[in-house]
C-alpha cells in the first residue's frame, strides 16, 4: 500500500521533473555540439569544453552586473568573448600540438581546463555572482512550475540548432568543417585550410558553450565548468560522438534521465538526492562500453 | 682461458650478468663483478638512500629561516611518490591514461581508517587491507580499459566523479562530508611510529623505506617480461598482439598495480593526517598526481619522485613566500586560489614545449647537448 502511495507521488512529480529536465538537457545539447564540433575538425576531445560554459557565465556576471550594461548587449558580449578564447586556446595550444599523440593532447586540454578553472577564482572569487534572470518569475504548467528563464533556455537552444545547422548545410566553411570530419588529410588534397577549420572550430565550440554558460548565468559558478564538461560529452557519446545533431536527442536524453533517475530512487526507495552527481557518469560509463557507437548508432566510437 | 671472458678494456662481454664459472677463483672474481653490476643498476637507489637517510640530520637546522617544515613535507612526498610511481607505470609505461586516480588514493584512505576506527585493527594491517581494496575495485572496474585514448580519459574522470559522490553520500560509512577523525597514528607490531617528540622523523623513516620498496619494485618490474610488454603495447598494441603480448591482460596487470600502489598511498596518508574527508579525494587530487608524472616525465621511474617533491613543495614554497619578500598580493595569500593556474600552466606547457616530462628533457639535454625544448612550430612529430 505504503509502496503504491510514494510510486503515485513519483508519477504527481513527473511533469516537473520533465520540466527541469528539459531545461538542462537544453544545455547539455548545447555543450555537446561543442564537443562534437571540435572533435570533428580535430580529432581531439577537449576538456576545457566545459570551461567555456563557465567563462559564459562569469562574462555574463562581469558585463551585465559589474559593467552594468544592460542584459542582451552583455549576454551578446559575453558569448563573443567567450569565442575569444577558444579561439586564443586554439592558436596557443591546439595549434602546436596538432601533430601530438593522443595522450599528448589530452593531458594539454585537462591542463587548459584546470587552468580556466582557477583564472575564473581568481577573477571572480566570491562564489554568489548572481546575474538577474532575464525575466523574473514563474509560471505555471500543469502539474509543474518553472522559472521563466526556461523559456529563454529553450528558444536559445532551438536558434543555436538551427544556426549550427545552417552553417554546415548552407556556408563554404561549415562544408569544408564537414569534409575536414570525413577525411582530413583528402579535405587538404581538395585545397581546405584544415588548420583553419580547426579553429573555426574552437570558435564555434566555444561561443555554444558561452552561450549555454549565459543562459544559465543565474546559476552559474566556477566550479561548473567540470560537470558541464562531463555531462555536455555524456549527452554527445548517448547521441553518438561526432554526429553533431545527435547531440540534439542526446542532450534531452541525459536531461531526462538525471532527472527522472534520482527522483524515483528519492521519492520510491528513499535514497538521497545526493547521489545525482554521480547518474552521468554511470550513463556515460554503460554507454560507451554496452554501445559505443551511441543511441542513434552513428558515432565513431573506435576512430581513435 | 679465463673463466667468464673479459672483453676488450676489461668490459665484460656478457653486459655486466654474473655468470657461473667452474673453478674457484673465476667464481670469486665473478661474483665481485655481479656486485658491481648490481651496484652499477642501482647506484641511483644507494644516492636517494643515503641522500634521505642524512636529510633529517640537517633538515631541522635549514627548515627555520627557510619558514617550511622540511621534513615533514618530505613524508608527503614519499607518499605521493608511491601513487604516481603507480600512475607512471600506467601511463607512462603502458600509455593508458587515468583521470581517476585519486578514487583510489581515497578508497585507501577510507578502508584503512575505517578498519581501523570501526574494527579496531592496528594501522599496520589497515594499509595491507587499504591496497587489497584498491586492488580489487581497481580489478572491478577494469572493463573501462577497453577504451581507448580520449573515452579511457572520460571514463576514468567518470569513475573518480562516481567513488567521490558515493564517498560524500555513504554517510552512515563515511561520515560524509564531516569526514573522519581520529584516525589512529602510524604503528607496527611493538612499536609507535606516529607518536612521541619524534614521530615526523619516525614517519619519514616509515614512509621513505616502503617508498623505495615500491621504487625498486618498479625499477625491476619495468625491466621484468611483463614491463617489457607494456611498453610494447605502448608502442602499437595490434604489433604487441603479433609479438605474444596478451594486451588487455596487461594493461589490466598495470591498472590494477597502479590503483593498488594509490591505495597504499592513501591508506598511509590517512594514518598521518589523522583526518579525512572526501573532499580531499576530488578531482583535484588526480590532476595532482597526472602533473607529477607529466612533471618527472613519462616511462621515468625517477621521474616519479621528483614530480612528486616539485608538485608537493610548490604549496609549501607559496606559503612561505611572505615570509621571505614580507608582503605579497592578497590573491597570492591563499595557494588554493591559484594553485590550478599553477598546474595547468605546468601541464600545457610540458606537452606543447617538453612533451617527454621535464626531467627526462633536462636529461635528455645533458646526455645529447641539444637544447631539451621542441620547437612546437617546427618540429616534425612529436612521440
Amino acid at each position: 500500500m505504503k509502496a503504491g502511495r510514494k510510486m503515485l507521488d513519483f508519477l504527481k512529480n513527473i511533469p516537473q521533473y520533465l520540466a527541469n529536465g528539459m531545461a538542462n538537457g537544453c544545455l547539455y545539447i548545447l555543450v555537446a555540439m561543442g564537443f562534437n564540433i571540435i572533435y570533428n575538425s580535430t580529432g581531439i576531445i577537449n576538456f576545457a569544453q566545459g570551461e567555456f560554459s563557465m567563462f559564459g557565465g562569469l562574462f555574463a556576471y562581469a558585463l551585465a552586473v559589474s559593467a552594468g550594461l544592460p542584459i542582451p548587449l552583455a549576454a551578446l558580449l559575453a558569448v563573443l568573448a567567450t569565442a575569444a578564447v577558444g579561439g586564443a586556446m586554439e592558436r596557443l595550444m591546439i595549434y602546436p600540438l596538432r601533430r601530438a599523440g593522443v595522450l599528448t593532447a589530452i593531458i594539454a586540454t585537462v591542463g587548459a581546463s584546470i587552468f580556466f578553472k582557477s583564472l575564473g577564482r581568481v577573477f571572480w572569487p566570491s562564489e554568489a555572482y548572481k546575474v538577474p534572470e532575464f525575466t523574473p518569475g514563474t509560471f505555471r504548467l500543469p502539474g509543474a512550475t518553472v522559472s521563466k528563464q526556461f523559456l529563454w533556455v529553450t528558444g536559445l537552444t532551438v536558434v543555436c540548432v538551427a544556426l549550427v545547422y545552417l552553417f554546415f548545410s548552407r556556408t563554404r566553411a561549415g562544408k569544408a568543417m564537414r569534409a575536414c570530419s570525413v577525411n582530413r588529410q583528402a579535405a587538404t588534397l581538395v585545397g581546405i585550410n584544415v588548420s583553419r577549420m580547426s579553429l573555426y572550430s574552437f570558435i564555434l565550440a566555444a561561443a555554444l558553450g558561452g552561450a549555454a554558460g549565459m543562459i544559465s548565468a543565474p546559476f552559474a559558478s566556477y566550479g561548473m565548468g567540470l560537470e558541464m564538461g562531463i555531462k555536455g560529452f555524456t549527452a554527445s557519446v548517448v547521441g553518438g560522438l561526432g554526429n553533431t545533431f545527435g547531440a540534439v536527442v542526446g542532450g534531452l536524453v541525459l536531461g531526462l534521465l538525471e532527472e527522472l533517475i534520482p527522483g524515483f530512487l528519492n521519492v520510491v526507495l528513499g535514497i538521497s538526492t545526493g547521489y545525482k552527481g554521480a547518474v552521468s557518469a554511470i550513463i556515460l560509463i554503460a554507454v560507451l562500453l554496452l554501445r559505443p557507437q551511441g543511441l542513434l548508432g552513428r558515432g565513431l566510437a573506435e576512430k581513435v | 682461458m679465463e673463466s667468464s671472458g673479459k672483453g676488450v678494456g676489461g668490459v665484460p662481454r656478457n653486459g655486466g650478468i654474473p655468470v657461473d664459472a667452474g673453478d674457484a677463483p673465476g667464481k670469486r672474481s665473478s661474483s665481485a663483478r655481479g656486485l658491481l653490476s648490481i651496484i652499477r643498476s642501482y647506484h641511483l637507489f644507494l644516492e636517494l638512500g643515503v641522500f634521505l637517510a642524512l636529510f633529517p640530520l640537517w633538515a631541522d637546522r635549514v627548515s627555520r629561516p627557510l619558514g617550511i617544515p622540511l621534513v615533514m613535507v618530505m613524508r608527503l612526498v614519499g607518499i605521493y611518490t608511491i601513487a604516481a610511481v603507480g600512475l607512471n607505470l600506467l601511463m607512462g609505461y603502458a600509455g593508458q591514461i587515468s583521470l581517476g586516480h585519486a578514487a583510489f588514493f581515497g578508497i585507501g584512505a577510507y578502508t584503512s581508517a575505517l578498519l581501523c576506527l570501526k574494527a579496531h585493527f592496528p594501522p599496520w594491517l589497515g594499509i595491507p587491507a587499504a591496497v587489497a581494496v584498491s586492488a580489487i575495485l581497481g580489478f572491478m572496474v577494469a572493463p573501462v580499459l577497453r577504451l581507448k585514448g580520449h573515452y579511457l580519459a572520460m571514463a576514468t574522470l567518470g569513475l573518480g566523479m562516481v567513488f567521490f559522490v558515493f564517498m560524500r553520500e555513504m554517510t552512515w560509512l563515511t561520515g560524509g562530508n564531516d569526514g573522519l577523525r581520529n584516525i589512529p597514528a602510524l604503528s607496527l607490531p611493538g612499536l609507535a611510529i606516529g607518536e612521541g617528540r619524534d614521530y615526523l622523523r619516525k614517519e619519514y623513516f616509515f614512509i621513505w623505506i616502503i617508498a623505495l620498496l615500491v621504487l625498486l619494485f618498479c625499477h625491476n618490474l619495468v625491466r621484468s617480461r611483463s614491463g617489457r610488454a607494456m611498453q610494447a603495447l605502448h608502442q602499437s598494441e595490434v604489433a604487441a598482439e603479433v609479438m605474444g603480448v596478451d594486451v588487455s591482460w596487461e594493461k589490466i596487470k598495470a591498472f590494477v598495480l597502479s590503483a593498488a600502489l594509490a591505495g597504499m598511498a592513501g591508506g598511509i596518508f590517512a594514518h598521518i593526517q589523522g583526518y579525512i574527508d572526501p573532499n580531499l579525494f576530488t578531482i583535484v587530487l588526480s590532476i595532482q598526481l597526472v602533473t607529477m608524472v607529466v612533471v618527472g616525465g613519462m616511462e621515468s621511474i625517477w621521474g616519479a619522485v621528483a614530480g612528486a617533491g616539485v608538485i608537493t613543495f610548490i604549496p609549501k614554497v607559496v606559503e612561505a613566500l611572505p615570509k621571505w619578500l614580507g608582503e605579497v598580493p592578497h590573491w597570492l595569500e591563499k595557494y588554493s586560489n591559484y594553485e590550478g593556474i599553477i598546474y595547468g600552466l605546468i601541464l600545457v606547457l610540458t606537452m606543447v614545449f617538453m612533451p617527454k616530462g621535464i626531467t627526462r628533457g633536462l636529461a635528455d639535454m645533458v646526455r645529447y647537448r641539444r637544447s631539451p625544448f621542441v620547437n612546437p612550430l617546427r618540429k616534425k612529430a612529436l612521440e
